[in-house]
C-alpha cells in the first residue's frame, strides 16, 4: 500500500533514481578493492619483496578511493533531490487538500494532530527516499560482495565469519521490534506535553484571573515527568541491545585472529589473505547492524505514510461541483426552501424557508444556539444542508460552481480570525491586488480608519496571530473591513459588531447603507438597533423560524421580537415623553 | 507592536557565550556524581576498545610466526575480554547518561515554565503564542542530546584520541608521526566545512520555521481562507515557501556530504603514507603487524575527530536555544509579588483608584491621574468609546499590571502589598476573550474552584442560564470541548466561562463584554439569577448593550483615560452630556420613525 502509494510519486524520477542505484552498485563493487589491496601489499610487497608494486597498489587505492568516495556523494545528492522533489511535491498536495476539506474535518481533527502529520510523519517519509531506499541497497550489496570476496579469498574462514553475521542480525531485528513501541510512547507523550504546555500559554489570561498558576504547574509537572520516563524507558531497551550488538559485531574479530591465525600457521591461508579479511570486516558487520534500523526505519515509514495517506484521501464532503451550472456572477437572490439541518443526531434547524432579493437586508435574530450561525454557514456551503435546498439565482447551491459561489459572498464572522500580517494585509484577504485607496475606503466604511490612523505604523502595523494586541471590537471591525472590501453579491455579518459601541455601530450602519443597495445582506445581531432596518427579520429558536416579519410586523405580533425590544427599549416612551415633557 | 510574521526569519545566529555555558553547566551539577561515573566507565571502555588492533599486530608479529596456537587461544581470550568490559560499559553508559540527560531537560524545562506562570499578560501579548511554545517544547528537547551523550562523548572522545596516539606511540613513535601528517589537513578541512555547515543548517531551520508557521496559520485560519476563496493565492505562497526550503535543505546536504569524502581522501593517503613509510622501515622495528595495526588506528582515529566537530556546531547551534530559553527563564515578571507582600485578607468591597496613571507603552497614557472610590456591594458600569481605558481601569484592578503612580486600594488596602494569589483568588473576572480548556466541560467550569462538587458546578451553570443548553448536548455536562474545535457557539462559550467565574465565588465580580454575544432574553435572565447571588457584592461590568448597566449603582463615563462623568443612569441622563449622546445614540435610529 504504502510502497505503491510512494512509487506514484517516485516514478517521475525513476530514470534518476536507477542511475542513483547503478552508482551504488558501481562503489559497492569499488569498496572491495582496498581490503584487496592491503592483503596485497603484505603478500607480495612485503612477503615477496615485490618492491616497485608498493607504487602501483597506493595509486590504485588512492584512485579507488576518490571515485568512490566521488561516486557516493553523487548518490547521496541523487537521492536527495528526488526525495526532496517527492517531499515537495507530497507537501503541497497536502496543502492543496487541507483547503478543499470543509468544516467538518476540522471540526473532529486538532490543529496539533494534522500538523503533526506534516511535519513529523513527512519526515519519516522523507527520510525513507533519501536515505532507507540507498542504505538497504548499498548495504545489500556491500554484504554479498564482501562474502563472495572472503569466500574466493579463503571459504573455510569465510564460513565461519558468515555463520556468526545471522545473529547479529537476529538481535538487530529483536531491538527494533522492541524499540518500536517505545518510540510510539514518546510520541504520545510529546503530543500531550505539548497541548499541556500550548493551552497553559493560549490560556493564560484565564490561568492568571484565577490564580491556578500552582494546578498548572502540577499539571505540567506530571507530564514532564512522565516525558522523561518514556524516553528513560526507551533508552532502557536499546542499552539491552546495543551492546550485545556491538560485541557480537566486534566478536568477529576474535573468529578471525583465532581461526585465521590458525589456517596461516596451517599454511592453508597467507597472511596477506588474513590481513584482506582483517578489511572485509567492517563490510559484514556493517550490513547486519543496520538490519534492525532499516527495519525500524522502514515500519516507521509504513506507519506514517499511512497517516498522510489518511489526510490526502479524506474526502471533503462538501465538493466542487464537476458539472456545474456554469455562470459569470452570482446576482444574490437566496431562497431557503424547507432546509434541515443535523449534525450528527442532533436536529440544528428545521423546517427553514425564506426569500430574499438582492438588495434586501435580512437580519436573524434569537437566543444563543439557536442555529443563527449555523444558517448563514449553509450559504457558503461549509456544510450542506440536510433535508430541503437553498437555491441563489434560482440554482441549487449544490449545484453551482463552489470558488464562483464562494466568492460571490463575503463574510464577517463572529470568531474573528486575523493573520499575523500587517492590517493592510488582513483587510486585502480576499482582493490580494486591492490598491491602497480601496483598502483605506474599506476601513473607513467599517469604522476603523480612525483607529488605525492612531497606531505609530499606520496601515503597516503587523498583528499577532489572532489578532493579539487589538481589543474585541477593533479586531471586528478589520474583519468587517476585509468583508466590504471584497465587494461581493451576498454580505454576511455574524454578529460583527457586538464589541463596537453602539454610537460606532450607529455611524457604521448608516455609512454601510448605500453599499447594501445592491447586495443582499445578512445581519445577526442581539441588538435591536442593529436588525431594526432589515426588510425582513427572523427570529429563530430551537433551530426554527418562529417569528418572520419587518420591525414594525414583529413589534405589532407581541412576540419574542417585542419582548426583546421592550428588554432593550422598555424605557423609550417614558424617555421621549420626559424628553418633549 | 512590532511582531514576527511567518516570513520573518527569525535570526540564530548566536556567538559562544561563556556565560551560557556555565549555567547550563549548573543545571548538570546536581548529576555530577553520575556524569563520572559515565566519563570513567567510557575511559575503561576507550582503552580496552582501542586495544584490539595493538593486539592484532601482536597475532601477526609474535603468535603467528612463532607458530604458537595456544598463544593465539590467549590473544582471542584477552579480547574476549575486552570486548565483554566494553559491552558492558557500553550498558551502562547508556542507562546513566539517558537518566541524567533526560532529568537536566526536564529541570530546564520546568524551570521555564515555572517563570512562564509568573510572566504577566505583557510578556504573551508581545509575541505570537506558537514562538512562546517552541522555547519550552522544542527548543529545551534539541538540547538533549547535547547534554546527555554529547557531552560525554566529548569528553571520551577527546580521551580516546590521547590513547590512539599512546598506542600508535609504543608500537612506533616514527609511524605515529607519519600518520599523524594527515592531520592537518583534515582540521583544517574541517573547520571550513564546519563553518559553512553551520550557517546552512541554521538556514535550514529558519526556513523550516517559517514554512510550518504558515501551515500552522493556514490551518487555523482555513475558515476565512474558504470563506474568501483564497486558496490558489495561499498556495503561491505555500509553494514559494515550500521551493524556499528545498533549495536551502539541498544547499545543507551538499555541505554535510562533503564531509565524508574528503575525510575518506584524507585517510587513504595518511596510510599510503604509512604503508610507504613502514615498508622503508621493514626491519628496523616496523612490521606488518604494526603496520596493520597503524591502518586500523588511523582509521579508528577519524571518528572521535569528526565527533568532535559535531559537537562544536551542535554546540554552537544550541547556543541560539540556549539564549533564548536563559532569557525568558530571566525575564523579570514586571508584575509580581513584592518581599514583604502579605494575605489579602477576605475582601469587604471597597475599592479606591486614587490618582492613578498608566500607561502600556511609554509616552502614552491610557489612564491619567483617574480617582474614584467605590462603597461595598455597588455594581459599577464602565462606558465609554473603544480604546478608552475601560479595560484598563479592571486589569489594574486585578493588578495585571502595575500602575505607573497612584495606588489601587482595595478595603484600605493597597494591592501591590498584597500577595497576587490571595487578591485574584477572591476576584471572579470574566474576560473579553473567553478560553476553553480541552476537556469536559464540567472541568472547564470546575477549573475556577478545583474542589467544587458537581452539584455545585451545575448549580453556577444554572445561575448564569447554560445549564439548558449543556444539559441538552448528548453527552451533558460531560461533553468534550476544547479551545477551537467542536460546535459551542461564541455565545456558549461565554456562558460557560461565565458559569467558570460564578464558581470561584467572588468577592468581587468582573464582567469585561462578558454578555456580548449572549441573547438579551438570556442576558436579562442571567441578570435576575445574578442579583440575589452577588447580592452584597462589588462588581465591574463593561459592556456596550446599555440595557444592561442601566441599573448600575455608578455609571463612569471614561474618555481618554479619563471620567469625565459619573453618576447613576438618572443623574447622567439629566446632565445631557457625553453618556446622554451615546444613550440617546442608540435610539436615533428610531427617531427617524
Amino acid at each position: 500500500m504504502s510502497f505503491k502509494w510512494i512509487w506514484t510519486y517516485i516514478r517521475p524520477y525513476g530514470l534518476i533514481m536507477l542511475l542513483g542505484l547503478v552508482l551504488v552498485l558501481i562503489t559497492s563493487g569499488l569498496a572491495m578493492v582496498n581490503p584487496f589491496m592491503s592483503g596485497m601489499i603484505v603478500d607480495k610487497v612485503i612477503e615477496a619483496s615485490q618492491t616497485h608494486l608498493l607504487w602501483s597498489i597506493i595509486a590504485v587505492m588512492v584512485i579507488t578511493t576518490l571515485v568512490k568516495s566521488v561516486g557516493r556523494y553523487a548518490y547521496q545528492l541523487i537521492f536527495e533531490t528526488v526525495s526532496q522533489g517527492v517531499f515537495k511535491k507530497i507537501r503541497e498536495d497536502i496543502y492543496n487538500k487541507i483547503q478543499t476539506l470543509d468544516f467538518d474535518f476540522f471540526n473532529k481533527n486538532r490543529t496539533g494532530d494534522i500538523m503533526a502529520k506534516m511535519t513529523g510523519d513527512m519526515e519519516a517519509v522523507r527520510h525513507f527516499i533519501a536515505w532507507v531506499i540507498y542504505m538497504v541497497f548499498e548495504n545489500a550489496t556491500i554484504f554479498i560482495f564482501a562474502v563472495t570476496m572472503l569466500f574466493i579469498t579463503n571459504a573455510p574462514l569465510a564460513l565461519f565469519m558468515v555463520a556468526i553475521t545471522p545473529v547479529t542480525g537476529f538481535f538487530a531485528v529483536r531491538l527494533a521490534k522492541e524499540v518500536k513501541p517505545t518510540f510510539f510512547a514518546i510520541r504520545e507523550q510529546f503530543s500531550r506535553l505539548n497541548t499541556v504546555v500550548q493551552e497553559n500559554i493560549s490560556g493564560n489570561r484565564v490561568v492568571k484571573a484565577f490564580a491556578k498558576e500552582g494546578y498548572e504547574i502540577e499539571k505540567f509537572e506530571r507530564e514532564n515527568e512522565a516525558y522523561r520516563e518514556k524516553n528513560v524507558a526507551s533508552a532502557q531497551v536499546w542499552s539491552k541491545f546495543l551492546p550485545i550488538i556491538d560485541a557480537l559485531a566486534s566478536s568477529l574479530m576474535v573468529a578471525m585472529i583465532l581461526v585465521g591465525g590458525i589456517l596461516v600457521i596451517n599454511g592453508s591461508m597467507s597472511l596477506g589473505e588474513l590481513v584482506t579479511f582483517n578489511g572485509f570486516l567492517w563490510a559484514l558487520n556493517n550490513p547486519m547492524r543496520m538490519v534492525g534500523w532499516l527495519i525500524n526505519d522502514t515500519q516507521r515509514f509504513v506507519a506514517s505514510a499511512e497517516k498522510v495517506m489518511g489526510l490526502l484521501e479524506s474526502e471533503p464532503k462538501i465538493t466542487p461541483n464537476e458539472d456545474a451550472v456554469q455562470k459569470d456572477r452570482i446576482r444574490g437572490s437566496v431562497e431557503f426552501c424547507h432546509v434541515g439541518f443535523s449534525y450528527g443526531d442532533e436536529k440544528v434547524l428545521e423546517d427553514i424557508s425564506f426569500t430574499a432579493e438582492p438588495g434586501q437586508t435580512v437580519a436573524i435574530i434569537g437566543p444563543t444556539g439557536a442555529g443563527k450561525s449555523t444558517l448563514l454557514n449553509l450559504i457558503c456551503r461549509f456544510y450542506d444542508c440536510t433535508e430541503g435546498a437553498i437555491y441563489i439565482d434560482g440554482t441549487d447551491i449544490r449545484q453551482m460552481d463552489l470558488k464562483l459561489l464562494r466568492e460571490s459572498i463575503a463574510s464577517a464572522m463572529q470568531d474573528v480570525f486575523l493573520f499575523s500580517d500587517t492590517i493592510e494585509g488582513n483587510i486585502a484577504y480576499g482582493v490580494p491586488g486591492a490598491t491602497e485607496e480601496q483598502i483605506q475606503w474599506a476601513a473607513q466604511m467599517a469604522g476603523a480608519h480612525e483607529f488605525i490612523s492612531t497606531f505609530e505604523e499606520g496601515y503597516d502595523t503587523i498583528v499577532g496571530e489572532r489578532g493579539v494586541g487589538l481589543s474585541g471590537g477593533q479586531k471586528q471591525r478589520i474583519a468587517l473591513a476585509r468583508a466590504l472590501l471584497k465587494n461581493p453579491s451576498i454580505l454576511i455579518l455574524d454578529d460583527t459588531t457586538s464589541s463596537v459601541d453602539s454610537e460606532t455601530e450607529h455611524r457604521i450602519h448608516s455609512s454601510l447603507k448605500s453599499y447594501y443597495r445592491d447586495k443582499t445582506t445578512f445581519i445577526i445581531a442581539h441588538r435591536i438597533s442593529s436588525v431594526k432596518n432589515a426588510d425582513m427579520i427572523l427570529v429563530l429558536d430551537e433551530g426554527r423560524i418562529i417569528e418572520q416579519g419587518t420591525h414594525d410586523e414583529l413589534l405589532a405580533q407581541k412576540g419574542y421580537y417585542y419582548s426583546v425590544f421592550q428588554n432593550q427599549f422598555g424605557d423609550f416612551d417614558s424617555f421621549i415623553s420626559k424628553e418633549v415633557g | 507592536m512590532a511582531r514576527n510574521k511567518y516570513d520573518v526569519d527569525e535570526e540564530l545566529d548566536t556567538p559562544f557565550n561563556r556565560q551560557h555555558m556555565k549555567r547550563l553547566l549548573g543545571y548538570v551539577q546536581p548529576y555530577k556524581k553520575r556524569m563520572m561515573m559515565a566519563v570513567g566507565l567510557m575511559l575503561v571502555s576507550s582503552i580496552a576498545g582501542m586495544a584490539t588492533p595493538y593486539l592484532l599486530s601482536v597475532g601477526i608479529d609474535v603468535f603467528i610466526p612463532q607458530k604458537n596456537i595456544s598463544g593465539l587461544v590467549l590473544l582471542a581470550f584477552v579480547l574476549l575480554v575486552t570486548l565483554i568490559i566494553t559491552a558492558l560499559c557500553f550498558r551502562h553508559r547508556l542507562v546513566i547518561m539517558s537518566d541524567v540527560g533526560q532529568s537536566i531537560i526536564r529541570d530546564i524545562r520546568s524551570d521555564i515554565f515555572r517563570k512562564l506562570q509568573k510572566l504577566p499578560f505583557e510578556y504573551y501579548d508581545s509575541r505570537p503564542h506558537g514562538k512562546i511554545l517552541v522555547r519550552v517544547v522544542n527548543y529545551v528537547n534539541s538540547l538533549s542530546d547535547l547534554l546527555s551523550n554529547g557531552l560525554v562523548n566529548m569528553i571520551t572522545d577527546l580521551f580516546t584520541l590521547f590513547v590512539i596516539i599512546g598506542y600508535m606511540l609504543f608500537l612506533d613513535p616514527r609511524l605515529t608521526l607519519v600518520s599523524l601528517a594527515g592531520l592537518p589537513p583534515l582540521v583544517l578541512a574541517i573547520f571550513l566545512v564546519k563553518g559553512i555547515q553551520r550557517k546552512r543548517t541554521q538556514a535550514v531551520s529558519r526556513k523550516q520555521s517559517n514554512l510550518n508557521a504558515y501551515i500552522h496559520e493556514s490551518i487555523c485560519g482555513i475558515k476565512v481562507t474558504q470563506a474568501f476563496a483564497r486558496e490558489e493565492e495561499n498556495f503561491k505562497i505555500f509553494r514559494e515557501l515550500s521551493t524556499e526550503y528545498r533549495k536551502t535543505w539541498m544547499a545543507y546536504v551538499r555541505s554535510i556530504f562533503i564531509m565524508w569524502p574528503i575525510i575518506e581522501n584524507i585517510s587513504v593517503w595518511a596510510v599510503s603514507l604509512v604503508y610507504v613509510a613502514g615498508i622503508s622501515l621493514l626491519g628496523t622495528g616496523a612490521s606488518v603487524g604494526i603496520l596493520v595495526a597503524f591502518v586500523g588506528y588511523i582509521w579508528r582515529f577519524w571518528t572521535p575527530i569528526i565527533n568532535l566537530g559535531n559537537f562544536y556546531n551542535a554546540l554552537i547551534n544550541s547556543m541560539a536555544y540556549l539564549e533564548r530559553i536563559f532569557e525568558t527563564i530571566d525575564e523579570v515578571p514586571k508584575v509580581d509579588n513584592l518581599p514583604s507582600a502579605t494575605e489579602m485578607p477576605t475582601i469587604q468591597g471597597k475599592v479606591v483608584f486614587d490618582n492613578v496613571t498608566f500607561s502600556y507603552d511609554d509616552g502614552y497614557p491610557i489612564l491619567k491621574n483617574m480617582s474614584f472610590t467605590i462603597e461595598k456591594g455597588q455594581t459599577v458600569a464602565l462606558v465609554g468609546p473603544t480604546g478608552a481605558g475601560k479595560t484598563t481601569v479592571v486589569n489594574l484592578l486585578s493588578r495585571f499590571y502595575n500602575v505607573d503612580s497612584g495606588k489601587v486600594l482595595i478595603d484600605d488596602v493597597d494591592i501591590s502589598q498584597v500577595t497576587l494569589e490571595s487578591l485574584r483568588k477572591q476576584m471572579g473576572i470574566m474576560l473579553q476573550d473567553t478560553f476553553i480548556f480541552s476537556g469536559t466541560i464540567m472541568d472547564n467550569i470546575r477549573y475556577s474552584r478545583l474542589d467544587a462538587t458537581d452539584e455545585e458546578v451545575i448549580a453556577a451553570a444554572k445561575a448564569v442560564c447554560a445549564h439548558e443548553f449543556i444539559s441538552s448536548l448528548k453527552d451533558g455536562y460531560y461533553t468534550e470541548v476544547n479551545e477551537r474545535g467542536t460546535r459551542l457557539s461564541v455565545g456558549q462559550r461565554q456562558l460557560i466561562s461565565f458559569a467558570r467565574s460564578l464558581l470561584a465565588d467572588p468577592r468581587i465580580l468582573i464582567l469585561d463584554e462578558a454578555t456580548s454575544s449572549i441573547d438579551t432574553k438570556t442576558e436579562l435572565a442571567l441578570q435576575q439569577g445574578l442579583e440575589t447571588l452577588l447580592k452584597g457584592r462589588t462588581s465591574f461590568v463593561i459592556a456596550h448593550r446599555l440595557s444592561t448597566i442601566k441599573n448600575a449603582s455608578v455609571i463612569f463615563y471614561i474618555d481618554r483615560g479619563r471620567i469625565i462623568e459619573a453618576g447613576t443612569h438618572e443623574e447622567l441622563m439629566k446632565k445631557r452630556g457625553a453618556y446622554y449622546n451615546l444613550y440617546t445614540a442608540q435610539y436615533s435610529f428610531l427617531e427617524a420613525v
